[in-house]
């Protein structure tokens, strides 16, 4: 595909690819940063959680899918050199990991009809959600420096 | 403070060639862990800064949070955003010392330059005409004034976000 071979070998390619990762990662990680800030009970308390998901829902899917695309469009064009990195590994297995903990926990904590919920349990939660996603994003930063 | 040129002030080119030579600088280039942790703070800060701006923007723009009042969404987001903002620029002026040289004639770092000076002189222009008379907007009624800003802020922090990785590129 010809836009493969202009994000690995033209010289704006891999900056314009990257930048748009960037931009969906912005969106993705601010969507989930008011999601589980309100989970813990500190951003935005006068709107109710279920809410809040109903309304960021397009905006954090939509980040997901411009980030997971351009990062796909940059994968495809030096498959080897990421298949071999190990942060490019934890980065997948964390992504995994972090947007099922993020669909269950929500489809827990945020249904109309969801019981309440200790302060605690929020607190853990948000807490555990937040750092599974930022992992990815480190561990993303971490394959231009670590083998 | 050292200076190569005795006769005279530093012009700006100067001051920053000297900037990128100090031993703070050079120090913090040549860490193997401090200049990664610096520039994935750098871009990880995003979300916390750039991200709630935008979630603001797109508030205003009809998008997302419809139903809430504009002065408690601009309250509650710009409140986490402060934070995020603090790193960015602490990390961003650490991250330029190192690259001081070679940035200053770099076109996308001066784009990003005068990107954020025109994101700042919109942030200046809403806080002073629009946000005195929030509070008296009901909910989903913003002024076609305010909704400019907003689609301007939009635009040029997606500007700045594409400068400062292409930039990344050129050192």
């Amino acid at each position: 595909m010809p836009i493969i071979v202009f994000i690995r070998d033209s010289q704006y390619g891999m900056p314009i690819a990257q930048s748009v990762h960037l931009v969906g990662l912005t969106m993705l990680l601010a969507t989930v940063l008011v999601v589980n800030l309100r989970l813990a009970g500190v951003a935005l308390k006068d709107s109710s959680l279920d809410w809040l998901v109903q309304q960021l829902r397009p905006w954090m899917i939509g980040g997901l899918v411009v980030a997971v695309l351009s990062g796909a469009l940059i994968f495809i064009g030096t498959p080897a050199k990421y298949l071999a990195s190990n942060p490019f590994r934890v980065k997948m297995a964390t992504l995994a990991l972090a947007m099922l903990f993020q669909y269950f926990t929500l489809r827990r904590f945020a249904a109309p009809d969801s019981p309440p919920r200790s302060r605690a349990v929020s607190l853990v939660v948000a807490a555990l959600s937040l750092t599974l996603w930022f992992t990815v994003g480190w561990a993303g930063r971490a394959i231009a420096f670590i083998p | 403070m050292q200076c190569y040129i005795s006769a005279g002030p530093m012009s700006l080119a100067e001051w920053f060639q000297w900037l990128e030579q100090t031993p703070f600088s050079t120090a913090i280039a040549e860490s193997i862990w401090l200049f990664p942790i610096l520039e994935g703070s750098h871009i990880l800060a995003l979300p916390l800064s750039v991200g709630m701006i935008v979630i603001f923007d797109l508030h205003l723009l009809g998008l997302a949070l419809t139903g809430s009042r504009a002065a408690t969404v601009m309250k509650e987001m710009l409140r986490w955003s402060k934070f995020g903002f603090a790193v960015m620029f602490i990390t961003g002026g650490l991250l330029l010392m190192c690259h001081a040289g070679r940035a200053y004639g770099n076109t996308f770092f001066r784009f990003k330059m005068i990107f954020l000076l025109v994101l700042g002189i919109n942030a200046a222009v809403y806080q002073v005409v629009f946000f005195p008379k929030m509070p008296q907007w009901s909910a989903g009624r913003v002024p076609a004034g305010a909704k400019f800003c907003a689609v301007l802020s939009l635009i040029v922090w997606i500007g700045v976000i594409v400068c400062g990785r292409t930039m990344a590129y050129q050192f």
